[in-house]
């Protein structure tokens, strides 16, 4: 093999123009390959965070009472009272926002009175909350682990407008909001303020439990307050056995939408759907990085396989006179798999420093993570097995050229 | 000889089909995902009102907590929106030709004295020069009069869907509505209208439909209707009523004005600045001085419209245009010199290099333009395709799939770029076939 190098470089270095092309082909396609496959992965974990809720078989019902003698607490009562009683529902609750939707409400909570003058530093979304009842834990699917959950004789009546709701005595924080107020790791029963430095203990710490704005970093920093959402505004959240949530879900926009004339219902969706909206930018940009990368990369192998065709075809003669001195079929597909290997080779080198900064560009530019190596490593050998594939017929189909050619003119 | 050429070319392609194709594939591939990639940004960039981009400007102040910035991606900039006081303080100014203050709230509709269900909607709740300033046209009737922005005249202005929604479609001026069981007088009603991005208003999600409704500035207080856009409360404040509210440091009102010339502009900058001095005087505005004029192009950049995502999809559809145009150099150029020999006997028979390389360029053109005739059916393909992928379940949505549609700059485009692409892969290829050295060949035959 050694003394088989310096004759193809040579003979490369005299027709360097397509062997320059195809490398700079193989650079381009692994600088793309890298960091398309290093952001498809980044979106794909960021899609499948556990969110803490039965997604699948939960659905949401917006309720708007709209007449001037609208009765708001009766009007939840009396849904709440219809909603549980059908069987199939494992839990409903009326809340004051939709999760994993990307509007909601937040009120930051501090491990020390004083509000926004208490020096503790907020970051967006941090105390994104949600409005329970007792059924609560049962309607979203969320699992307790430290603590306890609010009693019925917790919650808190509806307020007519948004001024009048009070803090409760007692809320309850997720694991992740947990460690932020406290990272001592000792949450429970310890006592936070709202903005008006109204104190609440810490009576119970979810597993996790994402708000409303998934594209946040930390979209879990959420507490639950015990009351019922104010008027005259409410919206059900209701938990199904799995593969009931579609007939459930028509029964109860049917009833609903009938029940009272003095709301109207502004639409019944599953929490699959508002998700699934949340993130379509990041599953459609996987799609499109995905589609694109791999037409690049069967674009590039083909030009690796015409070009290898062209060689094979230009050196017909060659070829013949080589066999006809005595080079075996094994020598001719070698050379021309080592030529082909040269020439990726090439390409790859260039391609990893392009790879690297472009991954570092989009780092800058977009405040995306910094490119992990693994991901060039597996590139590099990717592009390598490819280049390798693609020039395997054309080497075969040398080797198969007679030695008779030789004696023949073209 | 033009047409002996493109006999010549035609030939040419019949000798090798297969390595023809395979190039014009490459080509119409690329040309393909850049059509898709860049008709979605264009339409994504656009500005909806150019014609008045020197003229209309977001006003806006920093008013906001002085440890966390309203942004925290972008700490220069003010929040997007003013507080109550501010923008009430601000729109009595004379300076500007046209001022708008307003905000997008939601509730329930119904045709007055139909049996029709109630209908969700939307409101715009302005005042009324937002017709004039924005250009928005009118199908029946017309906007509500200064005076209903002061006092309270219970009037509203439909969009066309929720004409047709509540009347089919019908000239409903004068008719009534109820708004969440207040009754509204039917003042107009708007022709189809849909400025992407919605710049006058960014919450909500840039690219959405405009509201369902119209009314004027004191229906809104008047009637204690809360925002349906952002409302960003920074500071501990009691609000217990919705005149707490009203008085709070809360953001939550957009404010645009119309500026006709560098004068009003810098009268304009003046009165934000001493108005700003006076208040933080009185204890209030605890972040450095920032108060802001923004022109519609300006805006659009600083509230990050067009999603990084779109820009890392161009870079990569040009990286991906680059590598099919690399790989038809080198495929044009291994079929060239295949051909050489002919080359070198017409050389020799006394055509000049100019010659073989003006049938060559034949050739590479005839290549382009079919690749970028498939190009532009991919392109098409390709944005109904990203429709699909934007299609939701959402009943409010349809703003972002809108934008994915086969149009004029498609085409523009795929010209461009076919042309570019001819050049980029045929000059070289081209000229290095004219550059044979006939001797050769005829001495090889």
């Amino acid at each position: 093999m050694n003394l088989a190098i310096r004759p193809i470089l040579s003979a490369l270095v005299r027709n360097r123009t397509g062997a320059i092309l195809v490398a700079l082909q193989i650079a381009i396609a692994l600088a793309v390959l890298v960091n398309a496959v290093f952001m498809v992965k980044q979106r794909v974990e960021k899609i499948g965070r556990p969110t803490g809720l039965d997604v699948e078989n939960i659905f949401v019902v917006a309720s708007t009472g709209f007449a001037r003698d609208f009765d708001h607490s009766a009007a939840l009562h009396e849904d709440l009272a219809y909603v549980r009683g059908i069987p199939g529902v494992i839990g409903a609750i009326a809340t004051n926002a939709v999760p994993l939707s990307g509007g909601g409400m937040a009120s930051g909570i501090t491990p020390r009175p004083g509000g926004s003058n208490s020096g503790y530093p907020f970051e967006w979304g941090d105390g994104n909350y949600f409005e329970v009842d007792e059924q609560g834990l049962k309607a979203l699917g969320a699992r307790l682990v430290e603590g306890r959950y609010f009693r019925a004789d917790e919650i808190q009546p509806a307020p007519s407008n948004p001024g009048e709701a009070g803090f409760p005595p007692g809320v309850i924080v997720t694991r992740a909001y947990a460690a932020k107020l406290f990272p001592d790791g000792h949450a429970l029963g310890r006592t936070v303020y709202d903005f008006l430095s109204r104190p609440a203990k810490i009576i119970g710490i979810l597993d996790t439990l994402h708000g409303s704005w998934p594209s946040l970093d930390h979209p879990d920093r959420v507490y639950l307050i015990p009351r019922l959402p104010t008027a005259p505004r409410a919206i059900y959240l209701i938990r199904t056995e799995p593969g009931r949530r579609d007939a459930i879900m028509r029964q109860v926009e049917e009833h609903l939408s009938a029940s009272n004339a003095r709301r109207a219902i502004r639409w019944v969706r599953s929490l699959a759907d508002f998700k699934a909206e949340s993130y379509l930018r990041d599953h459609n940009m996987g799609i499109f990085l995905i589609t694109v990368t791999t037409l690049l990369l069967a674009i590039s192998a083909l030009g690796i396989f015409g070009l290898a065709t062209f060689n094979v075809n230009t050196r017909t003669r060659q070829i013949g006179t080589r066999r006809a001195v005595g080079a075996r079929r094994f020598d001719i597909v070698s050379y021309f798999m080592t030529e082909n290997w040269l020439i990726t080779s090439c390409g790859v080198l260039l391609g990893c420093v392009l790879a690297l900064g472009v991954g570092y560009w989009l780092s800058q530019q977009y405040k995306l993570p910094r490119l992990d190596l693994y991901y060039l490593i597996g590139g590099v050998l990717g592009l390598w097995v490819l280049g390798l594939l693609a020039a395997w017929q054309p080497a075969r189909r040398a080797a198969r050229i007679s030695p008779a050619v030789a004696t023949r003119t073209v | 000889m033009f047409g002996y050429y493109v006999r010549l070319a035609v030939r040419s392609f019949r000798r090798a089909p297969g390595l023809t194709a395979l190039m014009v594939m490459a080509i119409a591939v690329g040309i393909g995902v850049c059509v898709v990639s860049l008709t979605v940004f264009h339409a994504m960039s656009g500005n909806p009102i150019w014609w008045k981009n020197d003229r209309l400007f977001a006003v806006t102040m920093d008013s906001y907590d002085p440890v966390l910035p309203a942004n925290p991606i972008h700490p220069e900039l003010p929040p997007e929106q003013l507080t109550h006081r501010d923008a009430m303080y601000l729109r009595a100014s004379k300076i500007p030709e046209r001022s708008v203050v307003m905000y997008r709230s939601t509730g329930v509709l119904v045709a007055n004295g139909t049996r029709s269900t109630p209908l969700s909607a939307s409101t715009r709740i302005t005042t009324t020069d937002f017709f004039k300033m924005f250009d928005v046209p009118f199908e029946y009737g017309g906007a509500w009069g200064k005076a209903a922005d002061e006092t309270l005249d219970p009037v509203i202005v439909l969009s066309d869907k929720t004409n047709a929604k509540l009347f089919g479609g019908a000239n409903s001026v004068g008719r009534t509505v109820l708004w969440n069981d207040h009754e509204f007088r039917i003042i107009g009603v708007l022709a189809p209208w849909h400025p992407r991005p919605r710049y006058y208003d960014l919450n909500n999600g840039s690219f959405e439909p405009p509201e369902d409704s119209y009314m004027p500035w004191v229906a809104g207080p008047g009637l204690k209707q809360v925002s349906a856009g952002s409302t960003n409360c920074w500071k501990s404040e009691k609000m217990i009523t919705y005149e707490d509210f009203l008085n709070s440091e809360c953001v939550w009102i957009q404010m645009w004005v119309e500026l006709p010339d560098a004068t009003s502009r810098a009268r304009m900058q003046t009165l934000l600045d001493s108005y700003w001095a006076h208040e933080r005087g009185a204890g209030r505005f605890p972040r450095p001085r920032n108060n802001r004029l923004t022109k519609v192009d300006q805006w659009l950049v600083e509230q990050g419209v067009v999603p990084n995502d779109n820009r890392v999809l161009v870079g990569l559809a040009f990286a991906f245009l680059a590598v099919c145009l690399i790989n038809t150099v080198g495929l044009l150029l291994a079929k060239f010199l295949n051909a050489a020999p002919t080359a070198g006997i017409r050389r020799a028979l006394g055509a000049s290099r100019r010659a073989l390389f003006a049938q060559h360029l034949v050739e590479v053109g005839a290549i382009a333009m079919a690749g970028a005739a498939l190009g532009l059916a991919i392109g098409a393909l390709g944005l109904y395709a990203v429709r699909i992928l934007y299609t939701t379940n959402d009943p409010n949505g349809g703003g972002y799939q809108e934008l994915a549609h086969f149009d004029a700059t498609s085409i523009v485009w795929a010209a461009l770029l076919a042309v570019v692409a001819a050049l980029v892969a045929g000059l070289y290829p081209a000229w290095r076939i004219g550059r044979v050295e006939p001797a050769v060949y005829l001495k090889n035959q």
